[in-house]
């Protein structure tokens, strides 16, 4: 059974939500996470590329950048703190 | 983050570039014949059809402001039916159909202060980063060196008297935004000391594993700080690479005392003769002095002329070293061979001279 | 908005000295529209007093969905140029071949003047058009103007950076595929990949067409797609004895200069021994009125180019040494999708594809990708005897 594209990005959201502050994710890191939990034939890559992008669109997460580029929660200005 | 507007387009990618292109291109593309020189940044392709196009390439300090921009869009307006290129190297080119465009568009590029040139053996436009003026990890300004190196080889630029091509390069720190490695002069920005730590900083906004993971000599490692976790750098073992820096900004590693310059030559990226190749370091240290950077400019001006005098018709900088040899051009050029020339990372073997074929 | 204010400038002003047009002068001009070109000029005067960049890291600003296209950059000294406590960059995509017409270019300035600081680079090391300067806010509706004028965002962080170009059929004879159409293709089909990083780090696609190599692909791109031929070099005698005429010492400049010996000129003909010859294009760029590549074009493709961060430079090597003009479009698409599925499952964080290729070893590169290793991928076999047989294949 195809894992709806919304739960998709619930899941993700909530894995970027108890990620931060402590782990950076990729994009990657986080397709893999959605297949290693739903298994490949309920959840494919071009699944979790639809989910993050619903995620990006609606504001939700935001891409940053240290080095490489990350999926986090919108900072209200995203200097880097010092 | 705003509210979403009702219609927002997103991925369009670039125009096409059809939409851009003079008549004349479109008519003949894909058809051109050949090519011949008509003056220092002038030549003419001539297509299958008959028809010709005449190229009037002058040279940009690539900063340019929407003023300046508007005055080369007249200028294109009046010469050549509205349409302009530019080049990989930050060149402005006009496409003309009509050769009679040629010298008042000259005359008035040269007004503007665009030099006229950058064609066939000539010192084309130099490829560059950012430095101060956008740069958070620079050892060192960008344009105002390039300015100042350009100034002294302008009439490299405005004729075409080179052995062959010669491509200079400049990047403001080892990430090289810019095709430096493989230029045949290379000056980059350099930092001489290790990054130092801003414990609370680093606590707040880095991710410690990634940043051990960063350094590629291993030289970052878990250090208990006042009590709390942070982490060290093995002095000795920093390249000053900067790359613990990129995804940690509590690592700065810029240093106004220490930071500097460094010249490399010899490379290339065109397959024509020999293969591509890198630079090779010639001066491992200059200092930063702004705001002309004499002893950067003597240095490649020394290198540039001593090229000039001695290599064959033909020959890029890397392959006349490489006929002459590197004790030679050490010789020729006065620069002293310096332990800092001889490589201690990766593959630094394979640079070792492996034979007795040396000239005494 | 006028001028307003005096800046005390003493170090800059020395650059507008000179015969090479200044970068001083052009932020100057500038000021005419933009009061962030003030405190642009103070906060690069305080640089060349102290001998020090004042800018900070990015972090996090772009636009609405993308992960790329806007570099983030303030001031560390905002309190004294507070104009240009945010100076972000927009890197715009690129028209293939870096194409104009007037009134776009005036386009693009009338936008940047309402949005940013009036400061372009005509280009970026990439090929993007670079628009230097702005704050946050203005990002978006900057944006959006773009877009409703045909423009848009180019590549930056783990994405595939923008693609680009040399002039190609455009206006060169020795183009050996349409690199323009290749490049333009490659960047509307990896829109997403553009815009939204899904990588370990960065991919630069490069299209060449000969291999002059204008773009500097070789040294720069991931993927490098050089234009080369397969038939022989295609030779007009008459041109060629006009060269002699002319003054060209054939035997020195031409002959001599060919990397594998492989032409002879008796005085009176040339010939070449096309079996020999690397495709290296000294004769052609010496008498492009006599010489020109073959009829048979098509291009090698070539993989791993990178500048030194963050295991040392390199230079391109060759995976395929030739595909026909009319298959390139699909094998290159092909291709990527291939290498990006490798790097995706075994790329470690800021890991470039040819580093991971140094890592893995390129023969397992090639099991992952399905190539079949060829001689012209290697400048000799290995020296090495440290073989590393694999126990599922017969001890031959």
């Amino acid at each position: 059974m195809p894992v709806p594209i919304e739960e998709i990005a619930e899941e993700m959201y909530k894995m970027v939500v108890e990620c931060e502050g402590k782990r950076n994710l990729k994009a990657s890191d986080l397709t893999k996470a959605m297949i290693a939990k739903y298994g490949e034939e309920n959840c494919s890559k071009e699944d979790c590329k639809k989910a993050l992008r619903q995620l990006m669109d609606s504001g939700r997460t935001v891409y940053s950048y240290f080095g490489g580029s990350y999926v986090t929660l919108p900072k209200k200005e995203g200097a880097a703190p010092d | 983050m705003s509210a979403q507007p009702a219609k927002r387009i997103t991925d369009i990618g670039p125009p096409h570039y059809e939409k851009f292109l003079p008549p004349i291109i479109k008519k003949n593309y894909g058809k051109w014949l050949y090519h011949e020189r008509i003056a220092p940044g002038v030549f003419v392709h001539v297509a299958e059809s008959g028809d010709r196009v005449w190229t009037v390439r002058a040279g940009s300090p690539r900063l340019l402001s929407v003023q300046t921009l508007r005055q080369i869009a007249a200028l294109a307006d009046k010469y050549s039916g509205g349409h302009l290129r530019f080049t990989s190297r930050n060149n402005v080119e006009f496409l003309l159909d009509n050769p009679d465009n040629i010298e008042p568009l000259k005359r008035e590029l040269q007004e503007m202060g665009f030099p006229v040139g950058g064609t066939n053996n000539a010192i084309s436009n130099v490829v560059h980063t950012q430095g101060w003026v956008h740069c958070h990890s620079a050892a060192t300004d960008a344009s105002g060196i390039v300015k100042c190196v350009m100034d002294a080889l302008y009439d490299h630029f405005t004729s075409e008297s080179l052995p062959a091509k010669l491509r200079v390069a400049l990047a403001c720190c080892l990430n090289m935004c810019g095709a430096v490695h493989c230029s045949d002069i290379a000056i980059l920005g350099v930092h001489r000391r290790p990054p130092k730590i801003h414990h609370d900083a680093l606590r707040k906004m880095c991710e410690v594993p990634t940043l051990i993971a960063s350094c590629p000599t291993g030289a970052i490692r878990p250090a208990t700080v006042d009590g709390r976790q942070s982490v060290e750098v093995i002095e000795a073992q920093c390249m000053y690479c900067g790359n613990c820096y990129t995804v940690c900004p509590a690592m700065p590693l810029n240093n106004p005392d220490t930071d500097g310059l460094s010249i490399w030559v010899g490379g290339k990226v065109s397959n024509a003769r020999t293969a591509p190749k890198f630079s090779k370091l010639a001066i491992p240290f200059l200092p930063n002095n702004p705001p002309r950077w004499p002893e950067v400019v003597d240095a490649v001006v020394n290198i540039v002329n001593v090229y000039a005098a001695n290599a064959r018709k033909y020959e890029r900088m890397g392959e006349w070293i490489e006929r002459i040899g590197w004790p030679r051009f050490f010789e020729l050029t006065g620069i002293p061979f310096t332990r800092y020339h001889i490589d201690d990372f990766k593959h630094a073997g394979l640079t070792y001279a492996r034979s007795t074929h040396i000239r005494m | 908005m006028a001028v307003a204010e005096k800046i005390d400038t003493p170090l800059l002003d020395e650059l507008e000295k000179g015969p090479w047009p200044s970068f001083v002068t052009e932020i100057k001009k500038a000021r005419q529209t933009s009061p962030m070109c003030d405190d642009l000029l103070g906060q690069l005067e305080l640089s060349y007093r102290e001998k020090i960049g004042h800018w900070k890291h990015g972090g996090i600003v772009g636009v609405l969905g993308y992960g790329g296209g806007v570099i983030g950059r303030y001031s560390d000294v905002p309190e004294k140029f507070p104009r240009v406590a945010h100076f972000h960059t927009m890197r715009i995509n690129q028209p293939a071949g870096w194409f104009y017409t007037s009134d776009a270019l005036r386009t693009l300035c009338d936008i940047w003047e309402r949005h940013g600081s009036g400061l372009t680079n005509m280009h970026g090391s990439t090929g993007d058009i670079i628009f230097l300067g702005t704050r946050t806010e203005e990002l978006e509706p900057c944006f959006q103007e773009l877009t409703a004028n045909g423009f848009d965002l180019g590549g930056s962080g783990s994405s595939m950076r923008t693609p680009s170009a040399c002039v190609g059929p455009a206006r060169c004879e020795w183009a050996c595929y349409d690199t323009l159409k290749l490049c333009y293709d490659l960047t509307m089909t990896y829109q997403d990949e553009l815009h939204r990083p899904p990588f370990p780090y960065k991919f630069k696609i490069k299209c060449a067409g000969c291999p002059n190599d204008c773009v500097a692909s070789i040294a720069r791109a991931d993927l490098s797609i050089i234009g080369t031929w397969k038939d022989d070099i295609q030779q007009d005698d008459d041109a060629v004895a006009a060269y002699a005429a002319e003054g060209v010492n054939i035997q020195k400049d031409v002959v001599d200069r060919c990397p594998t010996r492989c032409m002879e000129w008796d005085g009176a003909k040339l010939t070449i021994n096309n079996r020999e010859c690397v495709r290296c294009m000294h004769c052609i760029n010496v008498m492009p009125k006599a010489l020109r590549p073959g009829k048979e074009r098509g291009a090698t493709i070539l993989i791993g180019a990178k500048a030194p961060i963050v295991q040392g430079a390199l230079l391109s090597s060759v995976l395929i040494p030739f595909v026909p003009e009319e298959e390139l479009e699909e094998t290159v698409k092909e291709l990527i999708n291939r290498v990006w599925e490798f790097w995706d499952e075994h790329g470690m964080n800021r890991e470039r594809i040819g580093e991971l290729i140094q890592r893995v070893g390129m023969a397992n590169f090639l099991d992952a990708i399905g190539l079949e290793p060829v001689p012209e991928m290697v400048s000799a076999p290995r020296d090495n005897p440290y073989i590393f047989f694999r126990t599922d294949e017969e001890q031959a």
